[in-house]
């Protein structure tokens, strides 16, 4: 039932609201409760009657008020649902959601899944039960609640594919036997093969819904390189009017982050459905771009990925040094510039002024021996992952290079002088090449009849040429050979780059070759033919969005039918590598065209845009629970109880209407913060020994009181510092008695103090022990504060000078004893340069506070009191113990003045001159 | 009761509100006090009190020769007079008085026991004797008295409403009785026709709260009296109030007749107003009285 807008899941609830009128005549009747009130005067009352025997009536407000609560729990019951369905006939029986879940619809799937859900909510008004679809990922439908499928609604994601007739021959099947159903067909506006058959399935199985979106799809081709541009081409759906479209290029910027390189606007002219634009761009940014994506779509097909195709390589040609001018065609590196030159960039130079410009590739054309400053930073390249690719030739026949040794710098040991075969004075025929093995990079490569070689270098038999050998010769003598250095590999042609020795060079092979050594590459090469033998990994695939992701261990695919198959779970879009080459498979071909998919007209079709269904119950139910505690609120205090007779009810009431976020208790870590921040607060180090810690605490205590007294740092009572969990910025000074048992700090703990000792803290290390061992490794707690402090960032350490600061910071001292009277006690080491001046008394030492001061006269003992402000532990015997306790306090003074004013003291230094400098 | 301990803790406990109510009167009658010497007159009595020369008239025996030898005329001694009035409290110490309508005024009871005991410690200072109605305390003078009097004054009765002790009332002394005289008025009436009987005349001082005179409560309400005895319910308050004022009127009236008819002063306190000014008229009720006699 649809009333003005709100529709009721059980209107006859809403009769009950008949009743209101009788509820208020009820409520009218009964009287408020009575108060109760104690009044001396009663005895004055008694005796007297009410006029009326009517009690005061309910103020009507307060009525009107109920029964607004009543009405809106009568409501909230009858369940009203706001945009409710109406317009279309409620069906039931099982429905099917058939989704064509391509990338096509991924910019418009937040749409699409708020439309699915709004289909969902009506299906679960009307309790039918629901299956999915999913025409990309062909599987049996399930059918169940719609309250169910909502949960997992999230999970369906568009796949980077359109539906292909063999997935929908499998959903077809996937159908089977579910009997009959209505479906609702979601589709992503593209035409593909195969539709209208599955189309008719469904009809025959119940009436078919389909919803649209009036989006025109549009994607992009896969960018080529072409007159010195990249070109892009972009398609959509339909032809309409012009319009403009923005072209992102992505890459990666020098510092490595992911950034928009470049963009570009292509325009679709009135009545296209293609649009073109190029972008000029220095081959350093082109080798850097990732993809193209076209802005304000977010789809698989709105991203091409580049390639090899786009990243020309920078190739180094260099020769031995040419003593004869003007044989081009005689020169060692005509043939491979000319293979080489649509492809890659060449680099012409000494090899020194070449390795900084860090090419992909340096071809050493018979180049026999290398400086030592050549060959140590060309080796260095390499390994860092740079190709080198050497030709034979007659200086590297005549030399001695790679003779007994193999050469860093040559794959295999060379054998003197060479072989020449089928030449005027030798025997033989000129040898033709062997098919390639199949673990060669040359695999699938067809060789030319024509293509023979009549001299070469020869390869020394070594246990390790078997696997250097990618080429060979029909006898078996290796043609090619290569071994990997590092990151980077030396590829070793044992004949030469001109057709002197073979005609190797003159031939198509020659430049294949060199493409499969990923020498040069360029997208024209991607055909079926060129791709043969290879094997492709994938290694990061796209998703319907257009996202990268990585793509885990999958199976690798095979070079023609990474270019030949259609895009689908076999051949996902994605970047695919082999060896060093890198292909690009994107959703798009440069031949795919996009389509509008078109319905019968008994096919009914929507847009997405759907007000979805709202269930409003909830609301009805809250503000009847409102109503009801305003009614107690006012109902109290109608009746005085709210505020006269304790004010606890009251204040209930308020702390339960009151909408306070949580009050904001103070953690324990605040009030920590709290108390050693509000006034200067003394701190030591936990130990865990409950004795030691009892005493530090105390000693503490005692020295606070000390410092409050005499001097006009008051600071309050000290704190236990937990290592671990405790703020230590907040101690100017912590006192860390050293027990054997103790527990090393944990690495963070460390880091905190070492920022505390840099930031101007001071640690009171006491091993208690007296000094026994002069910090010798005898004493077991002299050996745990070794291993205490060997992380901590503490200077180089001296006994305490007796011109130190800390002599005289507040009281006079030369002793520092504690419940000992240890002699050494050891702070941060003075300036070595630190020099005495005519007539100054003391050297100016440190320009800060020293980080720590250690010793082991267990001061804490001296300077604790009991709760009763008198001495805790006896120091000493009768009057020199006191007045051991007495310097024992001194020093503490001493040490936290020190602390709090630094070098202030030193300054006093100065005193002389200054007094000089007034005349007086 | 009897048992030691329990009478010394109970003692400690009224120990404690002692000191408090001392001052606080203490305070009241200090401020009464200035400018009112008391007795410093001739008159009967043990002190000297001045020569002056005799007069006809002056019986020879009165003439003091020790002082009259040392000239030619003739003086005579006279003596301080030091005839002192009996002054006896009663405070009603029922549980109604111990009634406040808000935090902001103290209860009756409160009011009446400071009062009394500045009266009090002014008639002391005076010279008077001052005690108790009853047997407990008979008029003394003397400082000690009043601590005994402040003692016996923080006491709690638990009855509703007590009615007024006139037993052992000393013939022509004075009284004073404070009490908000809500209970039964024949208490009153007896108390009163007794002390009359005796030449006793004094002061009725009824304490009242703001509440007790504005009556101010509405709605369905149970009245219960402060012990809880008494109750009275109505389902609308505001309707009793005329009828309530009448009959406190009325109560007003009967004692304002019972004080003609037997030579007393009444007087009416409300705990809102300042106890100054109460203490100020129960001084100059009772001076007048003296006055007069």
């Amino acid at each position: 039932m649809v009333l003005g807008g709100i529709g009721f899941t059980t209107p006859w609830l809403l009769l009950a609201l008949a009743a209101l009128p009788i509820l208020w005549l009820l409520l009218r009747a009964v009287p408020p409760a009575p108060v109760k009130r104690r009044f001396p005067g009663v005895a004055l009352l008694l005796g007297l009657k009410d006029d009326e025997t009517v009690s005061d009536r309910t103020p009507w407000w307060l009525l009107l008020l109920r029964m607004l609560a009543v009405a809106a729990i009568i409501i909230g019951l009858a369940g009203p649902v706001m945009n409710p369905e109406t317009e279309q006939a409620d069906g039931n029986g099982p429905l099917l959601f058939v989704l064509d879940g391509s990338w096509a619809g991924a910019t418009r799937w937040p749409q699409q899944q708020e439309a699915i859900e709004a289909q969902l909510t009506r299906a679960s008004r009307l309790g039918r039960t629901v299956g999915f679809l999913t025409l990309t990922q062909p599987e049996p439908p399930v059918f169940q609640s719609a309250d169910a499928w909502r949960n997992r609604l999230a999970g369906i994601k568009p796949a980077p594919w359109q539906p292909s007739p063999a997935m929908l021959d499998s959903a077809r099947e996937a159908l089977g036997d579910a009997g009959n159903f209505d479906t609702l067909w979601f589709s992503d506006t593209l035409e593909y093969e195969g539709r209208d058959d599955l189309l008719d399935a469904l009809q025959q199985r119940g009436s078919v819904e389909a919803y649209q979106t009036a989006l025109n799809v549009m994607a992009i081709r896969p960018a080529t390189y072409e007159d010195g541009a990249v070109q892009l081409r972009i398609v959509r759906a339909t032809a309409g009017p012009e319009r403009s479209v923005t072209i992102q290029a992505q890459g990666r910027d020098p510092a490595g982050n992911g950034r928009i390189l470049t963009t570009a606007n292509a325009t679709f002219e009135e009545g296209a459905t293609e649009g073109q634009t190029a972008i000029v761009l220095p081959s350093e940014l082109r080798a850097r771009i990732t993809r193209f994506d076209i802005v304000g779509q977010r789809s698989a097909g709105a991203s091409t990925l580049s390639d090899d195709g786009l990243r020309r390589r920078e190739v180094a040609l260099i020769s031995a040094r040419e003593n004869r001018e003007g044989l081009e065609l005689l020169s060692p590196l005509h043939y491979i510039e000319q293979a080489l030159a649509p492809t890659a960039d060449l680099i012409n130079g000494a090899l020194g002024d070449v390795l900084p410009a860090n090419p992909d590739v340096i071809v050493l054309a018979d180049v026999a021996t290398l400086s030592e400053a050549e060959a140590a930073p060309l080796t260095e390249w390499i390994e860092g992952g740079g190709m080198l690719v050497r030709f034979a030739g007659p200086r590297i026949a005549a030399s001695d290079i790679s003779r007994i040794d193999e050469d860093p710098l040559m794959p295999v040991r060379l054998r003197a002088g060479g072989r020449s075969v089928g030449g005027a004075m030798s025997w033989g025929e000129p040898k033709a090449l062997s098919p390639f093995t199949n673990g060669s990079p040359f695999f699938g490569l067809i060789i030319p009849d024509d293509v023979t070689v009549s001299a070469q270098v020869v390869a020394q038999p070594d246990p390790t040429l078997a696997e250097r050998v990618i080429a060979s010769l029909s006898d078996g003598t290796p043609l090619v050979t290569r071994k990997t250095v590092g990151q980077g590999q030396i590829v070793l042609f044992h004949v030469t780059a001109t057709a002197e020795w073979s005609t190797l060079p003159l031939s198509g092979l020659f430049v294949e070759m060199l493409e499969r050594l990923a020498v040069s590459s360029s997208a024209a090469s991607a055909t079926t033919a060129a791709l043969e033998g290879t094997t492709w990994i994938p290694r990061r695939l796209m998703d319907g969005f257009g996202t990268l992701v990585d793509a885990g261990k999958l199976a690798g695919v095979d070079g023609p039918q990474l270019v030949e198959a259609p895009t689908g779970p076999a051949v996902p879009p994605g970047l695919y590598t082999s060896g060093d080459r890198t292909l690009a498979r994107n959703v798009l071909t440069a031949e795919t065209e996009l389509g509008l998919a078109e319905w019968p007209s008994d096919v009914p079709v929507r847009g997405f845009s759907v007000a979805p269904e709202q269930p409003v119950a909830g609301w009805f139910l809250s503000l009847s629970i409102l109503l009801l505690l305003a009614d107690v609120v006012v109902s109290l205090s109608l009746s005085g109880r709210l505020l006269s007779r304790s004010n606890t009810a009251g204040i209930a009431i308020g702390a339960l209407l009151m909408i306070t976020p949580p009050a904001d208790a103070q953690t324990a870590e605040e009030e920590f913060a709290l108390a050693a921040t509000a006034e200067l607060v003394l701190g030591h180090v936990i130990t865990g020994d409950a004795e030691v810690d009892e005493i530090a605490l105390a000693g503490l205590t005692g020295l606070s009181d000390t410092l409050f007294f005499r001097t006009s740092v008051e600071p309050s009572n000290p704190l236990s510092v937990n290592l671990e969990t405790d703020e230590l910025a907040f101690f100017p000074i912590l006192y860390w008695p050293v027990t054997p048992a103790q527990p090393t700090p944990s690495s963070e703990a460390y880091a905190k103090l070492n920022t505390y000792l840099r930031s101007g803290g001071m640690i009171l290390f006491d091993t208690r022990d007296a000094n026994t061992a002069s910090f010798g490794a005898s004493s077991p707690n002299g050996r745990k504060l070794q291993e205490l402090a060997a992380p901590l960032d503490i200077p180089a350490l001296e006994p305490i000078p007796s011109d130190h600061v800390i002599t005289r910071t507040f009281y006079l001292l030369q002793d520092f004893p504690g419940r000992h009277a240890g002699r050494d006690v050891w702070v941060e080491a003075a300036d070595p340069n630190a020099k005495q001046i005519e007539g100054m008394p003391f050297r100016d030492l440190n320009d800060g506070v020293t980080p720590v001061v250690i010793g082991g006269n267990d001061w804490a003992a001296a300077w604790a009191v009991n709760s009763g402000g008198g001495p805790m532990l006896p120091v000493g015997r009768g009057y020199s113990g006191e007045r051991q306790r007495e310097i024992a306090y001194r020093f503490g003074i001493n040490l936290v003045m020190h602390v709090l004013t630094g070098n202030y003291k030193s300054d006093q230094v100065h005193v002389p001159a200054l007094l000089d400098r007034l005349g007086q | 009761m009897s048992d030691p301990l329990s009478l010394r803790a109970k003692s400690e406990a009224e120990a404690v509100a002692l000191p408090a109510l001392l001052a606080r009167a203490e305070q009241l009658a200090g401020a009464v006090l200035l400018g009112a010497h008391g007795r410093r007159r001739a008159g009967a009595g043990d002190d000297f009190w001045q020569y002056r020369p005799a007069q006809i008239g002056d019986s020879r025996r009165a003439i003091d020769y020790r002082r009259s030898a040392m000239g030619d005329t003739e003086f005579v001694r006279e003596r301080e007079w030091q005839i002192a009035q009996s002054v006896m409290l009663w405070v009603d110490q029922g549980a109604s008085m111990r009634f406040a309508s808000s935090e902001a005024v103290p209860q009756k009871i409160e009011r009446a026991r400071v009062l009394a005991l500045a009266v009090a410690i002014l008639l002391n200072r005076g010279g008077e004797r001052v005690g108790l109605t009853g047997t407990e305390l008979p008029p003394r003078a003397g400082r000690p008295q009043i601590m005994a009097l402040a003692a016996l004054l923080c006491r709690d009765d638990n009855a509703d409403y007590a009615p007024p002790e006139h037993r052992a009332m000393i013939p022509h002394a004075r009284a004073v009785f404070i009490s908000d005289f809500m209970g039964d008025i024949d208490g009153v009436r007896t108390a009163l026709t007794k002390a009359a009987d005796r030449g006793v005349r004094g002061v009725l001082y009824h304490v009242l709260d703001p509440f007790e005179e504005a009556f101010p409560f509405t709605g369905r309400t149970i009245f219960e009296s402060m012990g809880g005895t008494l109750s009275h319910e109505t389902l609308k308050a505001n309707d009793l109030k005329e009828r309530y004022l009448a009959r406190l009127a009325e109560r007003k009236a009967e004692l304002q007749s019972l004080c003609a008819l037997t030579g007393w002063h009444y007087g009416l306190h409300h705990t809102d107003s300042t106890a100054q000014a109460g203490l100020l008229w129960l001084y100059t009720a009772l001076d007048a009285k003296a006055v007069a006699a």
